[in-house]
C-alpha cells in the first residue's frame, strides 16, 4: 500500500504539490488527471523518487521512502515507471532492454533474465521482435516494450507518465490492452492520462489535480457523472 | 624548378621508417588522452563543483599555451620536475596526450550532455546505480555521437606530431630533415615527408568513415 502523506514539491520558488494527501491499496488502480502544469507528473515522480519531495511523507508497504535513510535505488527496483516517450536504450535490442537491470541491480544471470524477459515480451505480444532494436519497433510496439522492461524488475508498483499520449491514434488502444491485462493481474498502478474512456473503464479511483492541489478523490463513477467541484466539472467538458 | 628524386630514393626506406615511429607516438598519446579526456569530462559534469573547476582549469592551460612550448617543457623540464631526463619520444606522447585530454574531455563532455536525459530517468528509474547507467547507457550512446569529432582530434594529433622534430625524435619529418642535410637538398625530402603525412591522414579518414558506417548501421 502506498500512503502519501501531506506531499509537497518546489522547484525554487515555484510551489508545484501543495499538501497532497491519499492511499493507494494494493492491487488498485489509480487514474490522475488534471489540467497541464497541474502537477501530474511530479506527483508520480514523487513516488519512485525522481524528484525528492520537499516535505511530507511517502509509504510504500510501510518504509517511509522520504526517509533520508532509505536506499532510493532498492525503492526504484520496486517501483516501474513508464514513460510517455519510451525512452529505450536505442542501442540494446528489445531483449536486452528488458534483461539488462534484472541482470546489472539484481544479479540474475543472463539465462534467467532472457527466460523471464521472453516471457514477458510474450504477454505483450512482441515475441516476435526480441532482437528488434528500437528504432524498427512502431510507437506502439515501443511503448509495450517499455512496459515490458519495467515489469522485468518484477515491481510491486507500476507508474505510468501519459503512456499513450506520445502515440498514433491507431496505436493507443494495443497498449491500453496491455495496461488493462496488468490491472486484471492485480497490479498496483497509478497512471496520469487523458483517456477519459480508459479511465472510466479501468481505474478504481481517479484523482484530480488542479494547481498542485487533490481536488477530488472520487471513484470513476461519481468524477464522471457528478463531478463535485466546478474546476472537475470545467475540466470534464473540455474534455469531451 | 628543378627537382631530382633519383638520388633520394637509396633513403626511401629510412624515411619511410619514421611512419613507425610517428604511428607508435600518435596511437600512444591517442590511447593516454582518450583515458585521461574521459576522467576529465567525468569531472566535468560532477556534482563536486572542485572537480570541475579543475578539469576546466587544466583544459584551459592546455588550450591556452602552444603545444610546441608544453613538448619542450616537458622533455627539457623533466630533470628539474623528476629529476631525470626522460627520452624524446616519452615526452613526445605525454605532451601530446596531456595536450588532447584537454580536448577530448570537452568533446566527451559535450557528447554526454547530448544525449536524451530521458535515457538517464529510464535507467534510475529501473534502480540502476548512477555509475553502470553512466557506463552501460549514457557512454556508448554518446561515443557514437562523437566519433567523428574523436576521429578529427586523432588526424590533427597525426599532422601535429611531425613537431616531435624539435627534441630529435626521428619521426617522418625529423628524418626527411636529415636527409635533406645529407644530400644538401632539403626541398624533396620534405616533399616526400608532406606526402607520407597525407597518405597517413588520408588513410584514418577513410578507416573513420568505415568505423563510423559500421555503428550507424546499428541504429
Ligand atoms: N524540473 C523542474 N524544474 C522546474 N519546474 C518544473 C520542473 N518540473 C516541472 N516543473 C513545473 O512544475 C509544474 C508542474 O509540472 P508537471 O510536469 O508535474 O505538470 P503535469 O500536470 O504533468 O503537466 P502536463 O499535463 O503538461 O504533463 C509546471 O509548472 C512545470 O513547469
Ligand atoms: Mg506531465
Amino acid at each position: 500500500m502506498i500512503k502519501v502523506e501531506n506531499l509537497h514539491k518546489h522547484f525554487g520558488k515555484l510551489e508545484v504539490l501543495k499538501g497532497i494527501s491519499t492511499n493507494i491499496q494494493d492491487g488498485e488502480v489509480v487514474a490522475v488527471i488534471g489540467p497541464s502544469g497541474s502537477g501530474k507528473s511530479t506527483f508520480l515522480r514523487c513516488i519512485n523518487l525522481l524528484e525528492l519531495p520537499t516535505d511530507g511523507r511517502i509509504m510504500i508497504n510501510g518504509q517511509d521512502i522520504t526517509d533520508k535513510s532509505t536506499n532510493i535505488m532498492k525503492v526504484r527496483q520496486n517501483v516501474g515507471m513508464v514513460f510517455q516517450h519510451f525512452h529505450l536504450f536505442p542501442h540494446k535490442t528489445a531483449l536486452q532492454n528488458l534483461t539488462y537491470a534484472p541482470m546489472k541491480v539484481k544479479g540474475l544471470s543472463k539465462s534467467e533474465a532472457e527466460k523471464t524477459g521472453l516471457e514477458l515480451l510474450e504477454k505483450v505480444g512482441l515475441s516476435a521482435k526480441a532482437h528488434e532494436y528500437p528504432n524498427r519497433l512502431s510507437g506502439g510496439q515501443k511503448q509495450r516494450v517499455a512496459i515490458a522492461r519495467a515489469l522485468a524488475m518484477q515491481p510491486e508498483v507500476m507508474l505510468f507518465d501519459e503512456p499513450t499520449s506520445a502515440l498514433d491514434p491507431e496505436m493507443v488502444k494495443e497498449v491500453l490492452d496491455v495496461m488493462k491485462n496488468l490491472a486484471h493481474t492485480g497490479m498496483t498502478m497509478a497512471i496520469v492520462t487523458h483517456e477519459m474512456g480508459f479511465a472510466r473503464e479501468v481505474a478504481d479511483r481517479v484523482l484530480f489535480l488542479d494547481g498542485g492541489v487533490l481536488v477530488e478523490d472520487s471513484s470513476p463513477e461519481e468524477f464522471f457523472s457528478n463531478p463535485k467541484s466546478e474546476r472537475a466539472r470545467d475540466f470534464l467538458q473540455k474534455m469531451i | 624548378m628543378n627537382l631530382d628524386f633519383q638520388q633520394f630514393i637509396p633513403s626511401l626506406p629510412y624515411i619511410l621508417k619514421g611512419i613507425g615511429v610517428t604511428l607508435q607516438i600518435v596511437s600512444m598519446a591517442g590511447i593516454l588522452g582518450f583515458v585521461l579526456g574521459i576522467i576529465l569530462s567525468f569531472f566535468k559534469i560532477s556534482k563536486f563543483k572542485f572537480l570541475g573547476w579543475i578539469a576546466d582549469a587544466y583544459t584551459s592551460v592546455f588550450r591556452g599555451t602552444p603545444l610546441v612550448l608544453q613538448l619542450m617543457l616537458i622533455y627539457y623540464g623533466s630533470p628539474q620536475l623528476i629529476g631525470y631526463k626522460i627520452d624524446p619520444s616519452t615526452a613526445a606522447v605525454l605532451s601530446f596526450g596531456l595536450n588532447s585530454a584537454a580536448y577530448i574531455s570537452e568533446i566527451i563532455r559535450a557528447g554526454i550532455l547530448a544525449v536524451d536525459k530521458g535515457q538517464s530517468e529510464a535507467a534510475m528509474a529501473l534502480g540502476v546505480p548512477y555509475r553502470p547507467a553512466m557506463m552501460d547507457i549514457i557512454l556508448p550512446q554518446a561515443m557514437k555521437n562523437i566519433l567523428p569529432a574523436l576521429m578529427n582530434e586523432f588526424i590533427t594529433l597525426t599532422k601535429e606530431s611531425a613537431i616531435v622534430t624539435v627534441i630529435g625524435v626521428t619521426d617522418v619529418m625529423r628524418r626527411a630533415y636529415i636527409v635533406g642535410g645529407e644530400k644538401f637538398s632539403y626541398f624533396e625530402p620534405i616533399l616526400i615527408a608532406g606526402l607520407i603525412y597525407y597518405i597517413m591522414v588520408m588513410v584514418l579518414t577513410v578507416l573513420g568513415k568505415g568505423i563510423e558506417r559500421r555503428m550507424r548501421r546499428s541504429d
